[in-house]
């Protein structure tokens, strides 16, 4: 999933890098105020055992290999910002050292898959151990916190060859979509038997998600749901069915179908951006405007809710 | 660590540029062919890429090995593209999309082995790195030695207690097998080299080095 150099525009190229700096900048700052700090050298360690865990292929089928990624496995083991900062740091040791990885593109696979699948997986476990705080639960929630972070991290790499136009986004994102989740249950296999023997010798490790039920870093959370959120919104609505619901499909039987009327200044109308000439990109933007909206409105009703309840109690 | 050249920050800024420069030179994408400027940067970057590596004291044969290893990935994203070049340019988006791919991949080596581990590290701090950054990025270069040698021992034992079968079986033929060894094995890794990292945080503490 490594994008090299050469195949991303410069505006992409441009957008990413920044995108990237503010997200390594935010979990720098992050990891500054966290109460039990972390050694650099244990940090290192850590990059260096996920990049040699890169380099250990599986055979999938005669001819074929297959290696893990390791963002949800950093993201459970270290939390999501020290588990970003472990990522950036192993795409800059294969950019620089290996060329596994271009420096123009570097920002936008560590967005792929530092910001999008390091926040994805741990969005994935954080949420499964809240409703578990097991040792099985964080395994579970590391299962499916890495089949998440690998169709996050390829829906993005797809979007940024789409949109440098390498390849058209209807043909790229099927392609990589498909592709990518036969990668994501291996990655999720992987991750899963890895903790699993974790949690049994030395279950300390397991740093990045909490045993005691509480989410530690609700704003990563918010990031990768949001990130999933967007990735079906935004690049699974423009494939859905044209065929009409079941009220749609009732008024058109009854005849009452021409009654309907869009609400006056409704800005989607029917899930569609207007101005925008082409379909999908139009339902597209639409899906992906409507999710943050939405995500936006929740937010403020819940710290609405959040500061009446603290003045119900003062 | 030692750098090998005495001014590692300035040979990475260049560097990077260059790499930056040679990816974005225009490939004839939009159907108006690929300028004439755009082979003098690639073939530009490809003779300094060279260079660095005799720099280095690499043999010309070890120079060219580096980079062509790399082609068949450059070549996995270029074919694609260049078949979906509008008809008629096709060949020429190929041979465009491969040359500026491995400008930049053997700009990108030749600055790897002209600074070596000790030079980027160097380099990327005089260049503003944040210094939590570049840290973690120093203790991974000193680690990934010893890592990466632990777990090819880790590989050749296991293949030495699976004579004829190798390390793994196919996913496939036997997914259990392959997942709970892949499992068991790196896990292993993970906790030797975690444990070795404190190990030796333990021993820099007692020494009297800053917390």
């Amino acid at each position: 999933m490594h994008i090299p150099d050469g195949f991303l525009s410069a505006g992409v190229a441009g957008v990413t890098w920044v995108v990237a700096g503010a997200g390594v900048a935010s979990a720098l700052r992050a990891e500054r105020s966290d109460p039990q700090p972390m050694p650099a050298g244990i940090l290192g360690a850590a990059a260096a055992f996920v990049f040699a865990a890169q380099m250990i292929n599986v055979p999938v089928a005669p001819g074929t290999s297959g290696h893990l990624v390791g963002a949800a496995l950093a993201a459970v083991l270290l939390g999501p910002w020290r588990g970003l900062i472990v990522m950036t740091v192993v795409l800059a040791v294969q950019a620089l050292l290996f060329q596994d990885g271009g420096i123009s593109a570097f920002g936008a696979n560590v967005v792929d898959m530092g910001v999008g699948g390091v926040l994805a997986g741990y969005a994935g476990a954080a949420i499964v151990t809240r409703v578990m705080p097991t040792p099985r639960g964080a395994v579970i929630g590391g299962v499916l916190g890495a089949f998440a972070a690998t169709l996050v991290a390829a829906t993005l790499t797809g979007l940024w060859l789409g949109l440098s136009g390498l390849y058209p986004l209807r043909g790229i994102l099927p392609i990589m979509l498909v592709t990518h989740t036969a990668i994501g249950l291996l990655e999720a296999a992987l991750t899963g038997a890895i903790l699993a023997t974790v949690v049994r010798w030395r279950p300390d490790l397991v740093r990045g998600v909490s045993s005691q039920g509480r989410i530690a870093n609700p704003a990563a959370v918010m990031v990768g749901v949001i990130a999933m959120a967007l990735v079906v919104a935004g690049f699974l609505s423009p494939f859905a069915s044209s065929l009409p619901d079941g009220l749609e499909h009732a008024a058109e039987q009854l005849g009452f179908a021409g009654r309907a009327r869009a609400m006056p200044g409704a800005p989607f109308p029917d899930y569609v951006m207007p101005f925008i000439e082409s379909a999908g990109l139009a339902t597209a933007l639409a899906g992906i405007l409507g999710t943050l909206a939405a995500a936006a409105v929740g937010w403020l009703v819940s710290r609405s809710l959040g500061a009446s309840g603290r003045a119900v109690h003062d | 660590m030692l750098s090998t050249t005495r001014r590692p920050a300035v040979v990475l800024g260049l560097g990077l540029a260059a790499i930056v420069a040679a990816a974005m030179s225009p490939v004839g994408l939009d159907g108006r062919g690929v300028p004439a400027w755009s082979w003098i940067v690639w073939l530009a970057a490809f003779v300094w890429a060279l260079s660095l590596s005799r720099m280095a004291g690499l043999r010309l044969p070890d120079a060219l090995r580096r980079v062509i290893w790399l082609a068949p990935v450059v070549a996995m994203f270029t074919l694609p593209a260049a078949w979906l070049a509008p008809a008629g340019t096709r060949g020429l988006v190929a041979a465009g999309l491969m040359a500026r791919g491995l400008a930049a991949v053997s700009l990108g080596t030749g600055l790897a082995t002209r600074l070596g581990p000790s030079g980027l590290n160097l380099g990327v701090r005089q260049l503003g790195a944040p210094q939590r950054l570049a840290d973690v990025f120093e203790a991974t270069l000193v680690s990934l030695t010893s890592v990466l040698r632990r777990a090819h021992a880790m590989l050749r034992a296991r293949e030495a207690r699976r004579p004829g079968f190798g390390a793994w079986s196919d996913i496939v033929a036997s997914p259990a097998e392959t997942v709970r060894g892949f499992g068991r094995l790196v896990a292993t890794l993970l906790l030797r080299s975690l444990e070795r990292a404190e190990a030796v945080e333990r021993a820099r503490r007692a020494r009297g080095g800053e917390a």
